[in-house]
């Protein structure tokens, strides 16, 4: 009662602005399909920007239609008038709007399955983070993780399956999401155009850490990329001291090519201290949040397979930590 | 003249009654000293209830061990009885000593409890404990595997003759080292095996050993035999029998020879199944982690119960179990004995 009409427009008003500042807010950023950075993307965001300006045609006819009929046709209209209404825009319109519509969208199917590229990764998704291995000519492979990096301007393919539960790959600021599945491989083809960091998620609940289970990605110019591939297929030049992190199993789970560490169990830290986040897309990658990884991973992660190694003495810990500081 | 019982009157004297009775105990009248005894009828009645008690309750009691009379089994428990039940009961070289003949109810020799009660009514009892009795539970709770071998030992009491239970229950002489003495009733000197009764100790990792006695002491590793053995160690006895033992000859961490499918794990580990190689923090890598112990020449029935102690999160440990707790969990059941032979060399 207190408010007047006015305030109450002026309040209105003020929470449409601010609605509307939530929802573009989402509209860009690394992790947006509205905002796309490759080929399949950019259909994928014109295919609903069309799908979105028919369905608000169709709302406004049908809203329009419904307001005529309540304020101004104020005689009723014959029955055959009525049956023909009924026949064109209750059968006639939407078959043909939909169609249409189908059609469209069918017409994508073909772009998004394009013929063999030269750069097929294989990535595998594991409870809670993701397998990356890079096959090149000569079926040379180079395992990372965590991290996905890809050329701008040139076709890759990713092939995905999973060891464990259904998990789906979605970068939505490139392409569409394709679900990871045990026992089976299925193809996903990305044409990244605008260099640039981007996300990465798991689309599918895949267990109590699955909220935890992302990657960044990282469109690089055609160059740079392939000087980075080189450099990530290069063994691990440690600069600290191993003995600590293979006294403590760690070697057991993980591999740093070129060293005794060859376990295959966890994810390949040959070059870990280059990637910019921390177990999948957890925390950023400083030396602090792999401190607090390593000796908290139980906690900061539910459900991860990897045991907290917060036991270790200090000293212990110190040059395990220096030693994965120096994994460049 | 009748009394007519109404509803009432029917409370008003249930009130009256209670209102006695707590009066009674408010007064203290009630004489519950342990020098007088109960009354015959008490006595029988708190028996009845009790042999009633263990005879149900025996009904939830796991099927014993095939095991259960094996020679391990009684000697793993003599020791214990030994230290944690004679006192009470007596043993074949001591009648019931005074002041437990002075308790209320005063406890039962033992030496005829095998022929009154079954293999599981003896588990439950002393699992559990018996309330108003003095008689305590066993001190881990998750260690049904210690209860048995106790029972197993009780089973053999009747028939043992003082030389024999002195043989299993007194180790060797440790002249100047009450300590060590008291250690070596069980492990000997060199902390072997004795038949499969105990773990093989001797050659243990120091550091292992010195943080397996600190988690016994405080608890944090449950087993009721070694937790009232270690209950009294200072930090500086903990040092010196980690340090004896370690420098005794046994465990190695030399990989044992082997080809077999647990060769494979622990050279190899499981990957499909999250197990890493046993070698990978067990073996001779680089610099093992002191505080992970030795596996090579362990007894194959310890190591074995271990991992399923793990699995059954019923362990517990030093620092670094939760690391070995995560992996047993993943070890297929029918790895573990394969396993635990291969370290123990017995293996094929």
């Amino acid at each position: 009662m207190g408010a007047t009409p006015d305030r109450r427009r002026r309040e209105c008003s003020a929470g449409l602005v601010l609605g509307a500042g939530f929802l573009v807010s989402a509209c860009g950023g690394p992790q947006s399909a509205l905002d796309p950075a490759g080929e399949e993307a950019a259909e994928i965001a014109h295919l609903f920007w069309v799908m979105l300006a028919g369905a608000g045609l169709v709302w406004a006819l049908v809203v329009g239609a419904a307001v005529f009929g309540g304020r101004f046709q104020r005689q009723p209209i014959s029955d055959r008038a009525g049956l023909r209404l009924i026949l064109w825009s209750g059968a006639f319109a939407p078959t043909l709007i939909l169609a249409g519509l189908l059609i469209y969208g069918l017409r994508l199917m073909p772009v998004l399955r394009a013929a063999e590229p030269a750069l097929r990764i294989e990535i595998s998704a594991e409870q809670y983070w993701w397998r990356i291995t890079y096959v090149g000519a000569g079926d040379v492979r180079i395992e990372t993780a965590n991290e996905l990096r890809l050329p701008a301007g040139r076709a890759a393919e990713l092939t995905l399956d999973s060891v464990d539960v259904i998990h789906s790959l979605w970068i939505p600021s490139l392409g569409g999401k394709m679900d990871m599945i045990p026992g089976r491989t299925n193809r996903l083809v990305l044409r990244p155009q605008r260099p640039g960091t981007y996300r990465g998620v798991c689309a599918e609940f895949c267990g109590t850490a699955h909220a935890l289970m992302a990657f960044p990605v990282e469109v690089m110019p055609p160059a740079d990329f392939d000087a980075w591939l080189v450099r990530q297929a290069a063994p691990a030049t440690p600069g600290g001291d191993e003995a600590a992190f293979l006294a403590n199993g760690c070697g057991g789970c993980h591999t740093v090519r070129g060293t005794a560490a060859t376990g295959t169990i966890g994810p390949d830290l040959t070059h870990l201290a280059g990637r910019s986040s921390l177990g999948a897309g957890l925390m950023p990658n400083t030396p602090g949040n792999r401190r607090r990884f390593v000796a908290d991973v139980e906690r900061l992660k539910p459900g991860v397979r990897m045991p907290s190694f917060g036991m270790l003495a200090p000293a212990e810990l110190d040059a395990i930590l220096a030693y994965m500081e120096s994994l460049r | 003249m009748r009394i007519v019982v109404t509803g009432r009157r029917l409370l008003l004297g249930l009130a009256v009654l209670g209102g006695a009775g707590l009066l009674l105990a408010w007064s203290g009248i009630v004489n519950i000293g342990a020098s007088t005894g109960h009354w015959q009828i008490t006595n029988w009645a708190l028996h009845w209830g009790m042999r009633n008690y263990v005879r149900t309750y025996a009904w939830f009691e796991p099927e014993p061990p095939a095991d259960l009379d094996a020679e391990r089994l009684v000697r793993r428990a003599a020791g214990h009885f030994e230290t944690g039940c004679a006192f009470c009961h007596g043993s074949p070289l001591m009648p019931t000593p005074v002041e437990a003949r002075h308790m209320t109810p005063p406890p039962p020799r033992l030496t005829g409890s095998a022929d009154k009660w079954t293999p599981r009514e003896l588990s439950r009892i002393v699992g559990h404990g018996v309330k108003y009795t003095g008689m305590p539970a066993w001190p881990a709770r998750g260690r049904a595997d210690e209860v048995w071998a106790m029972v197993g030992f009780l089973r053999a009491l009747p028939q043992m003759t003082p030389e024999r239970y002195r043989a299993l229950a007194f180790g060797p002489a440790v002249s100047g080292d009450p300590v060590l003495e008291a250690c070596a009733r069980c492990h000997g000197q060199d902390g072997g095996a004795a038949g499969g009764a105990f773990p093989v100790i001797g050659g243990q990792s120091e550091t292992y050993l010195a943080a397996t006695l600190r988690a016994f002491r405080e608890g944090r590793r449950h087993g009721g035999f070694m937790q009232l053995a270690v209950e009294r160690l200072t930090d500086e006895d903990v040092s010196r029998l980690a340090r004896h033992y370690a420098e005794r000859p046994g465990l190695s961490d030399s990989l044992p020879s082997g080809t077999g499918e647990a060769a494979g794990i622990a050279r190899n580990g499981l990957p499909q199944a999250d197990v890493p190689a046993c070698e990978s923090c067990h073996g001779a890598s680089a610099r093992r982690n002191p505080a992970i112990p030795r596996l090579a020449g362990q007894d194959a029935g310890y190591l074995a119960a271990q991992l399923r102690l793990m699995r059954q999160k019923a362990r517990g440990g030093s620092a670094h179990a939760p690391i070995m707790q995560k992996i047993a969990e993943r070890l297929p059941e029918d790895s573990l004995d394969p396993l635990a032979a291969f370290y123990a060399g017995t293996g094929r």
